[in-house]
């Protein structure tokens, strides 16, 4: 389904991704694990059509997106969750979903019921401002926002960042109920959550891959991962 | 003094229909728009220039100023003001310059650089309370309110508004929803801009017409938008009109220190209310 090969990006001249190559099936849930500045969100933006890679290869369902801009990826079905739990806070959660709802023609009924779908406490929170969410709301709100229009890849970035044990309970429940019926892939510094929900992982140091699991009970040894960040 | 206040009021009236769309264009885009000040201008020699063709008609002669500037706009818009978009602010400050200089140049190669003066189109006083206004200020102050209140009825319930909303808040966040904000970001610049060309359609009649009177305002109008907040449409609204009474305050004591008194009040403001830009 996505296909990354030997990307390069460089902030001007200082390179940020060594020759990175990632792949994701149909379905699956691939995690990104790495200490901060590893180069996981320029990965990630550079997916989106936020940054041009100085090189290598980004295919999606066999179409290169490389060059296109980010509102093109997104139509294609890539969408992109960024870390910060980002609302538009001066909107209400209703109007957030309507502005998701929007670009893919959906109706409102359908879009609030998707977000209601995955956390139907959010509907005691439509008429509020987004602003005024907790971060676990926000980060669900996020979520459930970018599956309107059934999306076919979701790049998360740091779900669970600054969020207290329970409210990570949460994510991870609305996480699991989605595995299988979406491609993803999460960035992710929680290795005990990794450990749970990843299909495959690719560990990231200084921009480059440097170990890519897939077997199970690696990916279950915490300690075979952090020998890698 | 109840003269002074009505004074305030006009002018504040007049520095959020022009400030608006600064703020909105510094806002979405984070771009400083010196051109802005040009576009008040061009609105303001219009209307000199359409009233003997509507035969003194100013409601005419408003509405085909207002529409003649939409052209100009889009083309700085189009040429200039798009391709500074996430460029650094310096870039945005010298371009949009080089613009004002080059249309205040365009401007005297036209009309000259004479003033020129406007008679009130009303030209009727009103008394009420005790106190006696011109009727055409007390309609700028009501066309202000009504801009108000209109426009934050478009923000809030258009979807072209809340997408706006959302821009000034996270532009990246909604492109990531499949939304291309650049359509949008030129839509507030047209409103933007045709309702600096109605600021200087409306304050024609009250100061005389000449080339550099849209770069005294946008110096002004910059200070309504850092104290009102960027993008902030209330924020604006309030800030023009206390720095509207500011300034008629200060004049009426002492004239030349009107336009600094607006600084002093920003440079207060923004010591306990630093901006991000």
């Amino acid at each position: 389904m996505l296909s990354v090969t030997s990307l390069d990006v460089a902030y001007g001249n200082a390179m940020a991704l060594h020759g990175v190559s990632i792949e994701v099936e149909q379905g699956q849930m691939v995690f990104v694990a790495g200490r901060n500045g590893a180069g996981k969100t320029t990965l990630f933006k550079s997916i989106a059509g936020f940054l041009e890679p100085r090189s290598g290869a980004i295919f999606f369902e066999g179409k290169s997106i490389v060059g296109l801009p980010p509102e093109k990826v997104a139509l294609l079905g890539i969408r992109y969750i960024f870390q910060d739990k980002r609302v538009f806070s001066n909107l209400t959660v209703r109007e957030n979903i309507e502005l998701a709802a929007y670009p893919v023609n959906v109706n409102m009924k359908e879009a609030v019921g998707k977000v209601l779908q995955i956390y139907p406490k959010m509907e005691n929170f439509l008429s509020l401002r987004a602003g005024s969410l907790s971060g676990g709301q926000r980060q669900i709100l996020l979520i459930g926002r970018a599956l309107i229009g059934n999306p076919k890849l979701l790049l998360i970035d740091e779900p669970t960042e600054g969020l207290a044990a329970g409210t990570i309970n949460d994510i991870l429940n609305v996480l699991s109920a989605m595995k299988g019926k979406v491609s993803m892939v999460i960035v992710e510094q929680n290795l005990s959550v990794v450990g749970m929900l990843a299909d495959k992982v690719y560990m990231v140091k200084e921009g480059k891959i440097m170990k890519e699991m897939v077997e199970k009970a690696e990916i279950n040894d915490k300690m075979a991962m952090e020998r890698y960040l | 003094m109840i003269n002074t206040i009505a004074y305030g009021l006009t002018i504040g009236a007049i520095l959020f229909i022009i400030s608006i769309g600064l703020s909105l264009t510094f806002g979405t885009m984070r771009i400083v728009n010196f051109a802005h000040g040009l576009v008040y201008t061009i609105g303001a020699y219009m209307i000199v220039s359409v009233l003997p063709i509507v035969r003194n008609n100013f409601i005419l002669g408003a509405l085909i100023a207002v529409l003649a500037v939409i052209p100009i706009s889009y083309v700085i818009e189009r040429f200039v003001i798009r391709k500074l978009y996430g460029v650094s602010i310096d870039y945005a400050i010298i371009a949009t310059y080089a613009v004002a200089l080059i249309g205040i140049d365009a401007i005297k190669w036209i009309w000259g650089a004479s003033p020129i003066p406007l008679s009130d189109p009303v030209g009727i006083d009103v008394s009420f309370f005790g106190i006696t206004l011109p009727l055409y200020r007390l309609i700028i102050i009501l066309l202000a309110l009504v801009i108000f209140f209109a426009l934050s009825l478009f923000f809030k319930k258009t979807m072209v508004g809340k997408i706006v909303v959302a821009a000034l808040d996270d532009k990246d966040a909604v492109r990531s929803l499949g939304i291309s904000v650049d359509k949008y970001f030129t839509y507030v610049f047209v409103i933007g801009s045709s309702l600096a060309a109605l600021g200087g359609v409306l304050y024609a009649p009250i100061t005389s017409v000449h080339p550099y009177m849209g770069m005294m305002v946008l110096l002004v109008s910059f200070a309504v938008v850092i104290i009102g907040g960027l993008g902030n449409i209330k924020g604006t609204f309030i800030s023009a009109f206390v720095l509207g009474m500011v300034m008629a305050i200060t004049g009426r004591f002492w004239g030349p220190a009107a336009e600094t008194m607006v600084f002093v009040v920003m440079a207060i403001v923004l010591i306990f209310k630093p901006i991000e830009v």
